[in-house]
């Protein structure tokens, strides 16, 4: 917990719209944007899309699995990060529907969550006071 | 609902789409700033009018927007099941008729459609009129604002635009951004 920052200020700098295309990892596709638009911390301000399945993550280690296609993405929110090591770290989390319309909640498992038709998202720069 | 819970992240799946793969995976754009808009969608509107109509009079035609919860009098939805046709690898199923229902976070897109009209595209959770929560794609304008407004957070898309386009690999018109003034 060394590392935690509890209260960080800043301010909103550039907004970015992407769609990324179908059997693009979901969340890697969100740091490969920020590295698109040259963003180093972000926050998701809109999103919404399919995913071909949804792998969600649970408290224990665990993953859900919800079957599609196409699975819809009803409700995300998150941000991306610049680390120490060089990397950017999307984490997401939201709301999906299975083909019945079910639905289910949890973080998005990085790797694991390949879209199915298309990924709309709204970005918006994040930059920190120095 | 239950789904299955597994010690290991199941394999990703590649689906085959009709078209020819575009080697170009992730089509985006940028604006300096974003113009943010607080809305209230207003009783009797449907969210389609509800959101179009102020921000074209702020002359806001494409926007990422957040509709942060409300009762609707009416709501209809869809979801995506594979489309048996073939022709793209899931369609829209027929329109669901949720009744009155609470949306409990909706995300939106304006942009313009392939007829160079105002698109509004929505996901949202919601709760039914017959107490399940459900989720899908929203049919905007058939959905009616029940006797309370209904806020929205508005991100306005500046200095180009997002129009819906034929899209060659999945065989379906999608929302994608272009500069302003450059066709496809």
């Amino acid at each position: 917990m060394s590392d935690t920052i509890r209260v960080e200020t800043g301010s909103m700098g550039r907004v970015a719209y992407a769609r990324i295309g179908p059997n693009e990892d979901l969340v890697l596709g969100v740091e490969k944007l920020c590295l698109a638009e040259g963003f180093r911390n972000a926050f998701v301000r809109g999103a919404l899309g399919s995913l071909v399945d949804a792998c969600l993550g649970t408290q224990e280690g665990h993953y859900i699995e919800v079957k599609g296609p196409a699975v819809e993405i009803v409700s995300l929110a998150g941000e991306v990060r610049s680390s120490g090591d060089g990397a950017l770290r999307a984490s997401l989390t939201g709301v999906v529907a299975d083909p019945d319309g079910n639905v289910y909640g949890g973080p998005f498992v990085a790797g694991s969550n390949p879209i199915c038709m298309t990924f709309e998202v709204t970005l918006e720069e994040w930059l920190p006071a120095r | 609902m239950r789904s299955p819970v597994s010690a290991r992240p199941p394999r990703p799946r590649t689906l085959i789409h009709p078209g020819r793969f575009n080697p170009v995976r992730i089509h985006s754009l940028r604006s300096e700033a974003g113009r943010h808009v607080r809305l209230a969608l207003l009783p009797g509107d449907t969210l389609f009018r509800g959101l179009v109509e102020p921000l074209a009079l702020l002359g806001i035609r494409n926007a990422s927007m957040t509709i942060l919860g409300g009762y609707f009098a009416e709501l209809r939805y869809c979801v995506a099941p594979p489309d048996p046709s073939g022709q793209a690898v899931i369609a829209y199923g027929p329109p669901i008729e949720a009744g009155r229902t609470y949306m409990i976070f909706g995300n939106a897109t304006l942009g313009k459609s392939l007829k160079g009209e105002p698109l509004v595209h929505c996901h949202a959770a919601i709760r039914t009129q017959d107490g399940s929560v459900k989720g899908g794609h929203i049919l905007t304008d058939a959905c009616v604002v029940s006797s309370a407004p209904i806020p929205v957070l508005v991100t306005s898309l500046d200095g180009f635009e997002l129009r819906q386009a034929y899209d060659p690999e999945t065989n379906i018109p999608l929302l994608q951004p272009f500069k302003a003034g450059v066709d496809e």
